[in-house]
């Protein structure tokens, strides 16, 4: 869909380019995150594509066009832009914000109001929130409504420079599946520029790591990335937590459960002991059916014949077949009992230990 | 000299009956000292956003533009029209130019500085967003300016009611006409009164415009005011 | 227009214009004697409170009000009004009616200038001093004076320039000054008088303003930001 072709940026006055001898592919319908430290050109490379910053030499094709070919303002019209600051214009309502890029098209009146409607949906937004203007709205508020303005014209390309930046850690999780969610609904082809790897890897279906200069170290799918970095400059970029970033993209299905240590609600003393022995704990999970009432322990034994009359303790996480193995990895590492229950709905299904995980990372 | 003197002690302040008697004249005053400032403000606004927009585009030409509008503000008014008389003599062209030339610099640097304050992510996101630089001034840079702009155009505005009463000298005045007949009579109570009257109007002209142009700006940006954020 | 022009350089040439009461020495003596008294009693009266004030951050709402107000009342009328009330109080016309307006006159914009001077202060600094234990009179004598002395000097070189110019209207209260020569060559339509004694004023405007200017920048702490540049009257 966007081919950059040995593009390549220097500016005047300045030897060393910011940009030099790029190549790049972005395939339609994908989300490509650039990614890289300071100077690496990332965001260089970004407004070259919607020509706010104009390339020095190569070429840059959107859908088989070639940039030049047509004037900026008409190209930009085509393109969704976000920035980290958003830039709402203060003066216009929400409503209006959303409306610029229809308008600037000549759309009229109805056609546009409806889209505003459709898009206010799209993004979550409460109806309320159209009549204001945008020093009413909280950040996370201004943020979707930047993502609509951005979608208005229903343009097939998105840039987005930093997005997620301006707010705080919780907000930025919820926009960030926000936007994984709308990507799965709408499919656009979306070129997003970052500065942190797990955000990449989050969003990302590929991931572009520039080094200082432009220079393109490794461009594939994350979890390509992961297992094999293409050099020591990528691995260190990555981060010493390969092997943990991993997990967070392989979801709790696709690894193996056991049955694990599950006693029914009449058992004895006898079978919950022989149950310890057998998995060598000092505990047993009572529950049947596809349902899991509780954990108990040996001191919960003492005195006791059978299990019924024991006050069952509550398994401290629930883990979710959809659910990454980096949270399984949390929820297990962090419990008394070093497994943790598995369910598919509310339906249980099993159990995940370590040693499942650990094999994971290892392959 | 001192029975001048003694006269002015004996009489009233003020003469409420040579008010009534003149209200025409007040009225004829009153329409000429709006006039002269709407002209000057009207054209020296005109000139100011022209000078801006070259300042706006070219940075370099700021400085030399506040220098010799600077000047023109620090010549003091009674020389520039000093200066004109020999030009255009005793006539509206030599008060309007002396007035407009002391808007100039109030104005250009109110309105370069009202576009220089637009958010820098506000105009990025307008070009991103396909906006041609000429949309993007008259729709985004402008209106936002408005606020800092307006209050340029008070200050303006109030000088200029203020100077205006000067080209009483050159044969003008406004309310600066009773002023200086004031003046002239200034040992009678005729002389104090109108004296009085001319200020009290030319001040209560001034505080006016000044008022209504502050309920123009609020009217002109409803989104200033909304600060909460939801 | 040259021949005009010839005229006025004759004018300027004529050894009469430079003698006796009404020379150009003695008119430009005495309208820099005049300007200087009055911005130099308006300064005495005006700083101190503005300073004072400003450093208790008091009084804010009074310094904006005082220059938005003074601006409203046409230096004209200032002028003329101070005619009766000084004929009123015994002071006869000349001299105390043009003092007292040019007084008046001189007044808000230093009151309010100064206290913005010191008002806008970087609060770090002040902040950064009294930490470092210096006293209340220390921080306002060593912090926020030097600092704002610009923006003082700034505010006394607008009100020396406005304070020159209104003086040239003080001639219709029978003073003197520059200001003569443009009131008498309209009384006697001499526009060659009128016009020397505008070039005379602008003149001694502009090599005013030009001082202060050189003043300011030499004043300025090094490191610190440019000098203000509040507008608030406009010469009469």
């Amino acid at each position: 869909m966007i081919e950059l072709s040995h593009v390549s940026k220097t500016y005047p006055g300045t030897i060393a380019p910011a940009v030099g001898d790029l190549s790049l592919a972005v395939p339609a319908g994908e989300t490509v995150v650039l990614v890289g430290p300071s100077g690496c050109g990332k965001t260089t490379t970004l407004k070259m594509i919607n020509r706010l910053i104009e390339p020095t030499s190569g070429t840059i094709t959107v859908g088989g066009r070639n940039v030049f070919d047509i004037a900026a303002h008409d190209l930009r019209r085509e393109i969704g832009y976000v920035i980290q600051q958003i830039g709402l214009f203060p003066h216009r309502t929400i409503a209006d914000n959303i409306a610029t890029v229809p308008r600037l098209l000549g759309w009229d009146k109805q056609r546009t109001t409806r889209r505003v409607a459709e898009l206010t949906e799209l993004v979550d937004l409460d109806e309320e929130m159209l009549p204001r203007y945008p020093a009413e709205l909280s950040g996370g508020q201004r943020q979707r409504v930047g993502v609509a303005r951005a979608l208005a014209a229903d343009p097939p390309v998105l840039l987005m420079d930093e997005p997620f930046g301006a707010v705080d850690p919780i907000v930025r999780a919820r926009l960030q599946d926000e936007l994984v969610d709308l990507q799965a609904r709408l499919r656009k082809t979306i070129v997003l520029v970052t500065h942190d790897i797990d955000e990449a890897i989050k969003l990302g279906d590929r991931v572009a790591i520039l080094d200082v200069g432009g220079v393109l170290e490794q461009y594939a799918p994350p979890a390509d990335l992961l297992r094999d970095p293409a050099n020591e400059f990528v691995a260190d970029f990555l981060g010493s937590d390969r092997g943990i970033k991993r997990l967070s993209l392989i979801p709790v299905s696709s690894v193996e459960l056991i049955d694990g240590p599950v006693l029914g609600q009449g058992a004895s003393r006898d079978d919950a002991e022989a149950m310890m022995r057998r998995f060598e704990i000092d505990w047993v999970a009572v529950g049947g059916d596809g349902t899991l009432a509780g954990w108990l322990g040996r001191d919960d034994l003492a005195g006791r014949d059978d299990i019924s009359g024991i006050t069952l303790r509550p398994f401290r996480t629930r883990l979710d077949v959809t659910d990454s193995l980096k949270e399984a990895l949390d929820a297990v590492i962090s419990s008394h009992t070093a497994v943790a229950a598995v369910f598919e709905r509310d339906r249980y299904v099993g159990m995940i230990t370590t040693e499942a995980i650990s094999r994971e990372i290892v392959q | 000299m001192m029975l001048l003197l003694a006269q002015v002690e004996s009489q009233p302040f003020f003469r409420w009956d040579w008010v009534f008697r003149n209200l025409d004249d007040i009225w004829d005053r009153t329409v000429e000292h709006v006039m002269l400032t709407l002209i000057a403000v009207t054209v020296g606004f005109v000139i100011s956003l022209g000078l801006s927009l070259v300042a706006i585009r070219w940075r370099r030409a700021y400085s030399p533009i506040t220098w010799a509008t600077g000047i023109m503000y620090t010549i003091p008014s009674l020389a520039l029209f000093a200066f004109l008389l020999p030009i255009t003599g005793l006539s509206v062209l030599t008060a309007e130019i002396g007035l407009v030339s002391y808007t100039l610099l109030i104005l250009i640097r109110n309105i370069v500085a009202g576009v220089d304050g637009v958010p820098p992510d506000v105009l990025e996101s307008a070009t991103g967003m396909g906006y041609t630089a000429r949309r993007r001034f008259l729709e985004i840079e402008l209106p936002l300016a408005l606020p800092v702009i307006i209050a340029g155009i008070r200050i303006a505005s109030v000088t200029v009611i203020g100077l205006v009463t000067v080209t009483a000298l050159i044969g003008f005045g406004g309310y600066g006409f009773f002023i200086l007949r004031g003046l002239g009579l200034f040992y009678s109570s005729i002389g104090t009164t109108q004296i009085i009257v001319g200020t009290v109007l030319s001040v209560t002209l001034a505080v006016s415009v000044d008022l209504g142009l502050a309920a123009t700006e609020r009217a002109l940006t409803p989104w200033a005011r909304k600060k909460v954020p939801a | 227009m040259i021949e005009f022009l010839g005229e006025v350089a004759a004018w300027f040439t004529d050894p009469a214009n430079w003698t006796g009461i009404n020379g150009i020495p003695n008119r430009m003596w005495e309208h820099i004697q005049m300007s200087a008294a009055a911005t130099t009693a308006a300064a005495l009266v005006a700083i101190p409170p503005a300073v004072y004030l400003a450093h208790h951050r008091r009084g804010g709402v009074l310094a904006v009000a005082s220059v938005n107000v003074a601006r409203a009342v046409p230096s004209f009328a200032i002028v003329a009004v101070f005619l009766p009330i000084s004929i009123r109080l015994g002071l006869g016309l000349g001299f105390w009616p043009t003092f007292l307006a040019l007084f008046f006159l001189a007044v808000p914009p230093i009151f309010t200038n100064s206290y913005t001077g010191v008002a806008g202060v970087d609060p770090a600094l002040t902040e950064a001093a009294r930490g470092m234990g210096m006293t209340d009179g220390q921080v306002l004598r060593r912090i926020e004076v030097p600092v704002a002395s610009p923006l003082i000097i700034a505010a006394l070189r607008v009100a020396t320039v406005q304070v020159i110019a209104t003086a040239t209207l003080a001639a219709l209260v029978a003073w003197g000054g520059l200001g003569r020569y443009i009131i008498d060559g309209f009384a006697t339509q001499d526009s060659v008088e009128v016009f020397a004694g505008g070039l005379l004023v602008a003149a001694l405007a502009l090599a005013t303003d030009a001082v202060f200017s050189i003043v300011e920048r030499r004043i300025t702490p090094r490191g610190t930001g440019t000098a203000a540049d509040d507008v608030t009257r406009v010469a009469a």
